[in-house]
This record gives C-alpha cells, sequence and structure tokens, in this order.
C-alpha cells in the first residue's frame, strides 16, 4: 500500500516535473499556410497583383517579426507558406486545394483569386472545416449561403450595398437640383457586371432615378465608342460602368477622345490601378471608385513602404484589402493561441478587427458596412461612401471636365 | 449620323484586326507554321513601346526600330532552330502541323512566364495620340486611325509583293506545294524562315500600334493569336487582302451588331459569322482554291 503511494507520487512527480517542458517542446516548428492562386493563364495578372503578392509581404512580415504569437506554447512561431498554380482552371484550384488539406496537411488554407474561383473552393474549405477570409470575391448570393458555409467569411463589398449608395447620391443631387438624374448603365457581360448592374438598377427603381441607358457588352470587347456615342445622344449625367481593368481603360480614353464627360462618372475593377494613375495623370481628379479603403487607417502608410520596398511599384486598393484578410487572420490566430480551426473559425466570427484597410466586423460571415465607393482627389484615391464610416471624406462634385 | 460614325468605328476596328491578322498569314499561309506564341510578339512590341515611353520618354513609333528587328531576329531563331528540326524528321504534313502547335503552345508559356515574371501581371497603357480628328464629320481617335492606315498600307504592300515580284512567286509557290518549289530552285528553307521571321515582325509592329489604345498585360498574346487565326481563316489562309477584307467584315459586324441589336451579342456576332463561313466556304471567304 505504501510503495504504491510512493509510487503514484513519484510518477506524478516525474509528471508534474515534466509537463511544462513538454509543453513548450511541443509548439510548431512552424505554422504551415497553404493557398493556389492563378500564377498562369488569365486570371494570373490580377492575381498576382491583388492576391499573391499580399500573401507573400504578410509572410514575410510576420516572420521578419519573429512568427505569430501562440499563447499556448508562449512562444512565437514563424509560417511557412505552400503555394500552388491552379493555371486560372476552376476544376485545378479545387483540386489543389483537397490536396493542401488532405495530402499537405496544412495548418490553414488562404483564399484563391476572383469571384468565380472562391465560390467554388468555398465548398471544400467547408466540407474541411477550414476557416478562410475571402476577398476578390462578389455577389449577392453568399449572403444567403452564409449558414451552409460557416467557415467562409466574406470582406468585399457585395452588389447591393456597393450600388445603394450611387442611387442615393444621383437622387439626392437631383433633388438638390445639381443634376437632372438621368442615368446610363453599361456593364461587362460576366458575373460581377451583370451582378453589380442588376443590383444598380434595382437600387434606382428603388429611388425613383431614371434609367436612360442600361446595355451589356462582352468581356475582351476592342471598342466601345459605338456605345459611347449612343449614350451621348441620350445626354445622360451620371455614368456608371461596371468593368473590369481592360474596358475601364478603354472606356475612360474614348470618352476623352468623345468628349464625354459627365459630372458623375463611375468605373469598375482596374480603377484605382497605379497603371490608371500614370495613364490617364490629372484627367482621372473626380472619377468613382468600385470600393475603397480608409486612408487613414493606423498602419498603411507604413505598409505601403513596405510594399514599395518588396515590389518596386504603388499599390492599389484590393491589395490593402487582402493584406487586411490577413492581419484579420494573424489576430484570430493570436488571440486563441493556437492552431484550432473552430476556435479560430469562431474569433473570426465574434471580434472586431482593427487593419490597415478598415474595420472589421462580420455578421452572418458578412463584413458588415464595408466601403462601397471611392473617388480619384488629385493624386489620391479616398473613401467617399458610406459616409458614415470613419476616414469618409465627402464627395468631389461635379467631376471637372476632362 | 449615329449611324455613320457606328460603321467608322467598325472599319477602324476591322482595321486593326486584319492588321494583327497579316503576320499570321504570313506564318501560316506562306510558311506553313502555326504559330500559337504569334501573339507574343503583339505582347512584345507592346511592351517594347510602353518601357521605351515611361523610362526614357521615346516616342512609341520610333520603339518600333527596336521590336521590330528584334522580334525579326527572335522569330527567324525560332524558325532556324526550333520548328526545322521539326519540319525535318516529319513524315507528313499532319505530323508537322501536330508537332508545331505542340512546341509552339510550349513557347507561348515561355514567353508568357519571363513577361510575368520580369514586369508582373498588371495591366498596363499609355496615353499616346489619343486626340479627336474630325474625319467626315466623325470624331475618332488618332492613335486608332493610324493603326487602320498602317494595316490597309500593309495589306496592299504584301499583296503586291507577293502577286508582282519574283521574291513574292517564289513565296506564293512555297505556299502551294514546298516539294514541287524546291524542284524549280526556290530556296524553301531560306525563304519560310523569311516569311516567318516577317510575320513576327509585322506582330511586334501591331502590338506597339494597339498598346497606343488597348491596355494590356503578360497573357494578352494568346487572345490576339485566336483573333488572327479567326481573320485568318475567315479571309483565306495565304490571302492578304482577303485577310484585311475578313478583319473589316468582322468590325462591321461587331459595331454595327453592338448598336442595331445589343452590345452584349458582339462576340456571339462574331461567332456566328466564323460559323457561317466554315459551312458555306470553308476554304476562306477570298480564296480561290
Amino acid at each position: 500500500m505504501q510503495r504504491r503511494t510512493v509510487l503514484k507520487g513519484g510518477a506524478s512527480l516525474i509528471g508534474a516535473g515534466s509537463l511544462p517542458t513538454i509543453a513548450r517542446a511541443q509548439a510548431p516548428k512552424s505554422i504551415r499556410i497553404g493557398y493556389a492562386v492563378a500564377l498562369s493563364g488569365p486570371y494570373a495578372p490580377g492575381a498576382q497583383s491583388t492576391t499573391w503578392s499580399q500573401y507573400k509581404l504578410w509572410a514575410k512580415d510576420v516572420n521578419d517579426a519573429g512568427g505569430i504569437m501562440l499563447k499556448k506554447y508562449g512562444a512565437k512561431v514563424p509560417v511557412e507558406l505552400i503555394d500552388y498554380d491552379d493555371r486560372s482552371q476552376i476544376e485545378e484550384a479545387i483540386r489543389l486545394v483537397e490536396r493542401l488539406i488532405l495530402n499537405d496537411k496544412v495548418d490553414l488554407v488562404l483564399a484563391p483569386w476572383g469571384t468565380a474561383t472562391n465560390l467554388a473552393t468555398a465548398p471544400v474549405f467547408n466540407k474541411y472545416e477550414y476557416p478562410v477570409i475571402h476577398f476578390t470575391a462578389s455577389a449577392d448570393r453568399v449572403a444567403q449561403l452564409g449558414p451552409r458555409w460557416p467557415y467562409s467569411f466574406w470582406a468585399l463589398v457585395q452588389p447591393k450595398p456597393a450600388t445603394a449608395p450611387l442611387a442615393t447620391m444621383v437622387k439626392k443631387l437631383t433633388t438638390e437640383g445639381k443634376i437632372k438624374g438621368r442615368v446610363a448603365i453599361m456593364h461587362v457581360a460576366d458575373q460581377l457586371g451583370v451582378e453589380m448592374a442588376a443590383a444598380m438598377q434595382e437600387a434606382c427603381k428603388k429611388e425613383g432615378v431614371e434609367i436612360v441607358y442600361f446595355k451589356s457588352y462582352p468581356l475582351g470587347a476592342s471598342d466601345l465608342s459605338p456605345q459611347i456615342r449612343e449614350m451621348m445622344a441620350l445626354n445622360p449625367d451620371a455614368f456608371f460602368a461596371f468593368s473590369y481593368p481592360s474596358d475601364t481603360f478603354m472606356v475612360t480614353e474614348q470618352s476623352h477622345v468623345l468628349g464625354f464627360s459627365p459630372p458623375i462618372y463611375y468605373t469598375g475593377v482596374g480603377t484605382p490601378f497605379p497603371a490608371y494613375a500614370a495613364k490617364f495623370g490629372a484627367k482621372k481628379n473626380g472619377v468613382l471608385i468600385y470600393g475603397a479603403v480608409d486612408s487613414t487607417a493606423p498602419g498603411q502608410k507604413e505598409y505601403r513602404e513596405r510594399h514599395k520596398a518588396m515590389y518596386n511599384r504603388d499599390v492599389e486598393i484590393g491589395s490593402i484589402g487582402t493584406y487586411a484578410t490577413m492581419q484579420i487572420l494573424q489576430k484570430a490566430i493570436e488571440q486563441v493561441g493556437e492552431i484550432d480551426r473552430k476556435k479560430i473559425r469562431d474569433a473570426i466570427a465574434g471580434g472586431t478587427f482593427e487593419t490597415i484597410a478598415d474595420v472589421y466586423s462580420f455578421k452572418g460571415q458578412l463584413h458588415q458596412n464595408a466601403w462601397a465607393v471611392g473617388q480619384w482627389q488629385g493624386d489620391e484615391v479616398v473613401a467617399v461612401y458610406p459616409e458614415n464610416k470613419r476616414g469618409a471624406k465627402p464627395l468631389m462634385f461635379p467631376k471637372p471636365k476632362w | 449620323m449615329i449611324l455613320f460614325e457606328v460603321v467608322l468605328s467598325g472599319v477602324l476596328v476591322g482595321g486593326m484586326y486584319g492588321l494583327i491578322a497579316l503576320g499570321l498569314n504570313l506564318q501560316y499561309g506562306i510558311a506553313r507554321m502555326m504559330n500559337l506564341a504569334y501573339g507574343e510578339a503583339l505582347m512584345g512590341g507592346a511592351y517594347t513601346a510602353f518601357w521605351f515611353f515611361m523610362l526614357w520618354r521615346i516616342d512609341p513609333l520610333a520603339s518600333m526600330l527596336f521590336s521590330v528587328p528584334v522580334a525579326f531576329c527572335g522569330n527567324w531563331l525560332i524558325y532556324r532552330y526550333l520548328l526545322s528540326p521539326l519540319i525535318r524528321r516529319a513524315a507528313n504534313q499532319e505530323i508537322l502541323e501536330a508537332d508545331t502547335i505542340l512546341v509552339t503552345f510550349g513557347l507561348l508559356f515561355v514567353f508568357q512566364g519571363l513577361a510575368l515574371v520580369q514586369w508582373g501581371g498588371e495591366y498596363r497603357g499609355y496615353t499616346y495620340l489619343a486626340v479627336p480628328i474630325d474625319l467626315l464629320g466623325a470624331t475618332v481617335a488618332l492613335n486608332r486611325l493610324m493603326a487602320f492606315v498602317a494595316a490597309v498600307v500593309l495589306a496592299l504592300a504584301l499583296y503586291w509583293l507577293l502577286r508582282s515580284t519574283r521574291l513574292g512567286g517564289a513565296l506564293r509557290a512555297i505556299a502551294i506545294d514546298p516539294v514541287a518549289a524546291q524542284l524549280v530552285a526556290v530556296d524553301v528553307p531560306r525563304l519560310s524562315a523569311l516569311a516567318f521571321a516577317a510575320g513576327g515582325a509585322i506582330m511586334a509592329a501591331a502590338g506597339t500600334l494597339v498598346s497606343m489604345f488597348l491596355s494590356f498585360n503578360a497573357s494578352i498574346g494568346i487572345v490576339y493569336t485566336l483573333k488572327a487565326l479567326i481573320v485568318v481563316i475567315m479571309g483565306g489562309v495565304g490571302r492578304m487582302l482577303g485577310c484585311l477584307m475578313a478583319g473589316l467584315l468582322l468590325g462591321l459586324a461587331e459595331a454595327l451588331g453592338a448598336y442595331l441589336v445589343d452590345p452584349g451579342l458582339t462576340l456571339a456576332i462574331n461567332f456566328a459569322l466564323f460559323l457561317l463561313v466554315l459551312l458555306v466556304r470553308p476554304q476562306g471567304l477570298f480564296s480561290r482554291g
């Protein structure tokens, strides 16, 4: 009996003595984070500048600081990226995400690039219960998918909240007698363009705003001047193009040439790109933009400098937003203090996160009150709507003539 | 009035389609090489114009003095060292065609990858000669007008070269039957290489002109290769004026379709026209064969 107690005591002593050492030793060598984005094919340009570059920059920033603090082990753990090229193919993206989870057994995964790819891979992330913050995805459908995909978070402004402030703006300017309120809408015949245009149409209807032109054009169109001429004949004073980069550039240049310069001029993806600023110079002043970031957010200035040092080029707001999603993930991990995906998911769902782009909080996994509309004012992209947010600047009206 | 302006923009776009197809017509129609990396010459010409303009303020037109000879030599080297061995070992034209498609498909990724690594993936564009010109009462952009004029001049020059010169006669002989051409003392390997290299050089020039009014990035080449292929097949393989005409037809159909029916249908109209030609005149609209 006594011997037994001694043995027990000894065992527990040994156990107690070794416990902390075991726990410390168990801190993983690295946090392994995998992703598949397009590094070749038609999605590569967007994916490289908006997504891939930000993952790399974030990993460098984290590791330069010694890693992510995991409270459970009382140690900072560096991150290790495992990256694949999905070659702009959605089936390939799905296969690679499964491979990351099942073969490479990564700790966490990151979102791919583009609305279609994000929507297609989301079921996989949710099947294996990996929390993912999607950034380059905008579709009204995700609001309904929330309950089915509890591990997917959507950080970008979605079509309805992105267009509602535009219709309100036109309504307000019309009531004030500043414009006649004749709206012309054109959009690229691709998912984002279609959804944005449909949401805008609905918003205009709700506000009682008159739409005088509403037409689509195909992706990869090489001339939009016939459409611009047709619009000019209708004399609109608010123009909205839900466009992709190459058509954003084209419609802007052709508007310059043809002298189409309504006081409200809005273009879609590509408008805030550094290449746009380089091409159009002072003419960009006053052009409205799809999406925005809070240019006064803490840390953004330093981030821009680090970005410039790493890539030797200026940054666009999509990159800032993508980097912000990494900050959210990092903060959620630090809050949980270990790699427990369920707990990380709950931390993202319940938290409020100050980032370099915006203050994020999710409801039904959707970022609430996201930035919807920005504007070129001088040489800076400023956030305009929603106007009640921190960092919002007043609308510049009218846009100066080209 | 709007209708006239729409027709005019259609003609200008059509000229650009003709321009990008002329080089492929030389490569595929004369040198008999289906070059899927064809559009990469356009990408190269566009980047050259962009960087020369951005870094050193060199006029994009002047940048052609650099990009066109480089494209010529590059394409000549590709023909000489990558494609000629395939010709030597191929048992017949079908095998040769399959081999060249595979090799040039690989080349396409090599060039695209190099451009991605070197210049990143973002869209590039600059503003040059984006000034309104009054043409018969309608407004057009000078840079687009210039691409159109270049297309017409080049197409006429090539037509004249192929029709009325000794060199052109030899080139046409190769296009019709390379084996028989050899029998009548035509230096087939040398002249084929010449046609292939000239095709690449034309595409580089087209790249310079197109970059003045359309934005581009590292993966833009294949888009233009496919467009050029449609135009070449529609116009008739080896027919230079046919190529220009087919380009104009496509441009006009796009512009009129966009204005009269719906802009969203331009792509559909394009392909419907292409299908129609394939069904009714599979040898090409302007081919006598």
